[in-house]
């Protein structure tokens, strides 16, 4: 894995004259925890990092912090991403919220990233980590005194384990060979699925156990790199005032249902909604399940290429079966 | 706010299963309703003036008017309401009649449901927002689509009252499916004889313009200010050179060509001119067949043109035309008999469609005007018509009645008793529908004076025996069997909407039925309009209907025409949608997704890009809204809030 982070800072170092920023990975507040990094310096590429531990999808910042729709004579940004974070990149491409050719993007073959609440949750005493790694089927986390080996199925996030985009399918480098999914179509059935076959009254009993816990926080809002409205979320609109503050079942599921249908057809299962959830509800479900309707009804998958169109974001009278 | 509510009795319409004074006295609990009552007939005059009445005695703000549907009286109430000095969006119409009162009898239940459609009209209305309309200059031009006979009559109506019309057509002339029949029923006038004068009319009126062998290709804009891209497909000719002295007709090696205009009885030259009174008169050819385009060598036709009229190299060309109405009389096509495998259309050559023996009884048809059956160019003793081939049958997708074949049965038979005195026909029909000024005659007079035989009953097969064709049925008011051996078969083939008529409604965005027809505003109020405002129907494209009708249509749509155009601006629905700026993210997903092209990009002075509505191409539909994340874009006076009143008025 060292070998990927020196790849990675040695590439921007080779186009860095070309670029105003490096939005990438770096080492948090201890070493456990990855945490964005903004690098405006080409001496700053050493703070690069690449591992298991950094899963943030960085294409978010492209929208909320920077405007990388294209301007003359404005240095491009680069950025770092695995292969769902690239689907985020074309999706936001397709809708004209940043340009191509704004980024420089560098690609990575990702076999997976760690759910820390998981992690932590196995070995509570886990800290001073020197390297994290996967190798095979298991995650090797080797810290001052050991190496310790959890199986990926125990510590991966979610959507990782029902990754069918590995490789980044946009990229202008690609850091590393690239792999194959670990899902394929017909595979081990997704998440959507198993919830699906339980019974209209259970999986309503599901969501009430699930959604109660929602203290509204917006993060899973917040961290979505497609939610683009910012700062005029129909969530906190008075006029028109479609959710009241009252805090009860219909609002929260009311608000998930909003965020759910807004993203019809656009969500690129990044997970961040869901990564970032502070009372851990499996808040990406809802996404994953109006994709694949989506899929069924138009035959579309979301962010996979720059060139076409949202079918929900266009009109064809010609269109049937809908 | 203060609000009045008026629950209509409507006679006994409503009164009857409804407690129109229980609905009016509940109304009065409802928030901001400070007077309500229940009257008679509401949208009579002094129902009107009860409600003006009311506005000044008790101050009102906003009305509901509990009656019928909005479809109905909106109109009336909003002009009532506005004469009192209110204005007319501070109006909500509840219907409790179509959605109430007529669909149960149970009077508990229509007075709860009642009270439920008056409470989501209040609440609503109190989100309601005085609108005001604009007004656009209406360009007076007026484009016609079709050339058959609805459409000459519309257009030349039009061009007699001074506008300028541009008529465009398919095919390579005008006249459509009338230029082709011999005679007419019921009073046997020479087809050509009486169509031919309007067709010259419309080649020789200054105010028309004729776009001939032209599609539609794009219609973009709004009523009043409407922009037509024209197709003019390349016909190899150029015809303001060409003078149709048809030496190339004559000359054309390529003679096996399908001749349309014949219904294929015969052929015809890939360079051809469809009939001597054609307009325009000039050649096209048809690149299908021409020995240049097929082969790659030929030319005979340059060669011998005598003006140099002929031009391989041409390409399609689109031409913009500027109009601020359309009338659309696209006609239709015929029934494909081939479906019904048992009879043998298009298998046997001796059995026709019916307008396949129209084109025999032509003097300029293949045959000169005489009866000479296909196969082997004899005299036939023997003919039978059968009706409803692709009519009133659900099990080809074709429920309804075509309208016409009845008539033109008994036409047909009456001028093949005429030309061929010895020859039997036959009639095999379901039942006669002849509901015209002396239509009912003229098929008794085809019965009682011409000697056709006509048999109620169904034929269920025909197999040739030698070189003639036995037709097996019953006749169903004998109970009998029958078996007759014909030289002949005429299916009377029905009607269908022409062959790209649901392609033209998407362009034109006026809706059709399952069939293909196109829909009327209102089946019986408003037969011609449509419901996109300044565009207007005529002839069979919106249903079955005889030249009469057809004719009758033409004038009524371009009195629609002239009606419009007889003011000078056209006031703009404000039940548009509409962009709160501030909160636009300026993604353009409503650009996208508008069907009328009615949402462009403005730039703000800082540099921001937010969406901006075209209010005078906007159609209200909603789709913006819909889509909208933030819903920044709203529909005037269907806002969300308006709704979402209305939903928690209901489920509140």
């Amino acid at each position: 894995m060292g070998s990927k982070t020196e790849a990675l800072a040695k590439q921007f170092e080779k186009v860095f004259d070309d670029l105003e920023l490096v939005i990438g990975w770096e080492t948090g507040f201890d070493s456990l925890h990855a945490t964005p990094a903004f690098i405006r310096q080409p001496s700053a590429l050493g703070r690069l990092i690449w591992n298991p531990f950094c899963s943030h999808n960085l294409s978010g910042y492209l929208t909320k912090t920077l405007n990388a729709t294209a301007q003359e004579d404005a240095k491009k940004i680069g950025i770092c991403v695995k292969g769902c974070d690239s689907r985020s990149v074309v999706a936001l491409i397709q809708e004209k919220f940043i340009s191509r050719e704004r980024l420089y993007i560098a690609g990575i073959p990702c076999r997976g990233t760690v759910d820390l609440r998981r992690l932590m949750r196995l070995k509570p005493s886990l800290k001073d980590v020197n390297t994290v790694h996967i190798e095979g089927n298991e995650l090797a986390v080797e810290t001052a005194r050991q190496t310790h080996r959890f199986p990926l199925q125990d510590v991966l996030l979610r959507k990782c384990l029902q990754c069918r985009y590995p490789n980044p399918v946009l990229y202008d480098e690609l850091i590393g060979e690239p792999l194959t999914p670990r899902v394929t179509e017909g595979q081990a059935p997704p998440f959507v699925d198993k919830l699906e076959a339980h019974s209209l009254e259970q999986r309503r009993v599901f969501w009430e156990r699930e959604l109660d816990r929602c203290i509204r926080c917006y993060a899973c809002r917040n961290a979505c790199p497609l939610c683009v409205c910012q700062d005029n979320c129909i969530l906190e609109s008075r006029m028109p005032k479609w959710l009241s503050q009252r805090s009860g079942m219909s609002e929260k599921f009311f608000f998930h249902m909003i965020h759910a249908v807004h993203l019809a057809g656009r969500c690129t299962e990044c997970g961040e909604c869901e990564r970032v959830c502070p009372m851990e509800i499996p808040v990406a479900l809802m996404k994953e399940k109006l994709n694949q309707v989506v899929k069924e009804l138009l035959d579309y998958e979301a962010g996979l290429n720059p060139e076409t169109q949202p079918p929900l974001l266009t009109f064809d009278p010609s269109e049937t079966g809908i | 706010m203060r609000i009045g509510v008026f629950v209509c009795r409507c006679g006994t319409n409503i009164a009857n299963t409804v407690d129109t004074e229980a609905v009016a006295n509940k109304a009065l609990e409802y928030p901001d309703v400070t007077h309500a009552t229940d009257y008679m007939y509401t949208c009579s005059e002094p129902g009107q003036q009860e409600i003006q009445q009311a506005i000044k005695e008790h101050a009102l703000q906003g009305i509901v008017v509990a009656a019928c549907s909005p479809r109905m009286h909106e109109a009336t109430f909003r002009r009532a309401v506005e004469k009192a000095g209110l204005n007319r969006y501070m109006f909500e119409q509840a219907n409790i009649r179509e959605h109430c009162s007529w669909i149960s009898s149970d009077i508990e239940a229509n007075t709860r449901k009642a009270m439920d459609l008056v409470r989501m009209s209040v609440e609503k209305l109190r989100f309601n927002q005085p609108l005001f309309s604009s007004y656009v200059p209406i360009n007076k031009r007026v484009l016609v689509i079709g050339g058959g006979v609805a459409g000459i009559q519309a257009a030349l109506d039009c061009a007699e009252g001074g506008l300028d019309v541009v008529m465009v057509e398919r095919e390579s002339t005008i006249g459509g499916k009338m230029a082709k029949l011999d005679k007419t029923f019921p009073t046997i006038d020479c087809s050509s004889c009486i169509l031919g004068p309007k067709m010259v009319d419309v080649a020789q009126n200054d105010n028309i313009h004729l776009y001939a062998y032209s599609e539609i290709d794009s219609v973009s804009g709004y009523i009043g200010n409407f922009k037509v891209g024209i197709r003019k497909k390349a016909t190899y000719v150029d015809w303001d050179a060409c003078t149709g002295c048809g030496l190339c007709t004559e000359k054309c090696p390529a003679k096996k060509c399908y001749d349309r205009f014949n219904e294929g009885l015969g052929t015809t030259t890939a360079i051809n001119i469809p009939f001597p009174q054609a307009i325009p008169k000039k050649a096209c050819i048809d690149a299908d067949y021409c020995r240049y385009f097929t082969k790659g060598k030929c030319k005979v036709c340059q060669k011998l043109c005598p003006t140099s009229a002929i031009r391989f190299e041409m390409e399609d060309e689109i031409v913009t035309e500027e109009v601020g109405a359309i009338v659309v009389a696209t006609g239709y096509d015929l029934f494909d008999d081939s479906v019904y495998g048992e009879y043998g259309g298009g298998h046997y050559p001796d059995v026709i469609s019916a307008m396949q023996y129209e084109r025999l009884l032509s003097a300029a048809g293949p045959t000169g005007g005489h009866i000479r059956r296909p196969s082997d160019g004899k005299a036939p003793k023997d003919i039978v018509w059968l009706s409803c081939i692709g009519s009133r049958d659900a099990s080809v997708g074709r429920p309804y009645c075509s309208g016409i074949c009845c008539m033109y049965i008994a036409k047909q038979a009456t001028m093949t008793r005429d030309h061929l005195p010895d020859c039997n026909c036959y009639v095999s029909y379901m039942d006669i529908r002849a509901p015209g000024k002396n239509y009912d005659e003229f098929v008794r007079r085809a019965q009682e004076e011409y000697g056709v035989q006509y048999f109620r009953g169904r034929v269920g097969k025909i197999y040739p025996k030698g070189d003639r064709l036995i037709v097996q049925g019953a006749d169903t008011l004998l109970g009998i069997q029958i078996e007759i051996e014909a030289d002949l078969v005429v299916l009377a083939t029905g009607i269908e909407p022409s062959d790209g008529a649901r392609g033209l409604a998407e362009k034109l965005r006026i809706s059709y039925d399952d069939y293909g027809f196109y829909m009327e505003s209102h089946p019986k109020l408003r037969p011609v309009e449509t419901n996109t405002a300044g565009v207007y129907l005529s002839g069979v494209c919106q249903g079955p209907k005889d030249i009469p009708a057809s004719v009758g249509q033409g004038s009524a749509a371009a009195a629609k025409v002239q009606a419009l155009f007889s003011r000078d601006t056209i006031e703009t629905d404000p039940q548009v949608a509409n962009v709160k700026e501030i909160a636009c993210i300026g993604c353009g997903k409503c650009i996208d997704v508008c069907p009328f092209g009615a949402i462009q990009w403005k730039t703000l002075r800082d540099g921001s890009q937010k969406a901006q509505v075209l209010e005078t191409v906007c159609q209200g539909c909603g789709l913006c809204n819909a889509t909208c994340p933030p819903k920044a874009i709203q529909l005037q006076h269907c806002t969300d809030d308006q709704i979402l009143a209305e939903v928690n008025a209901l489920c509140g």
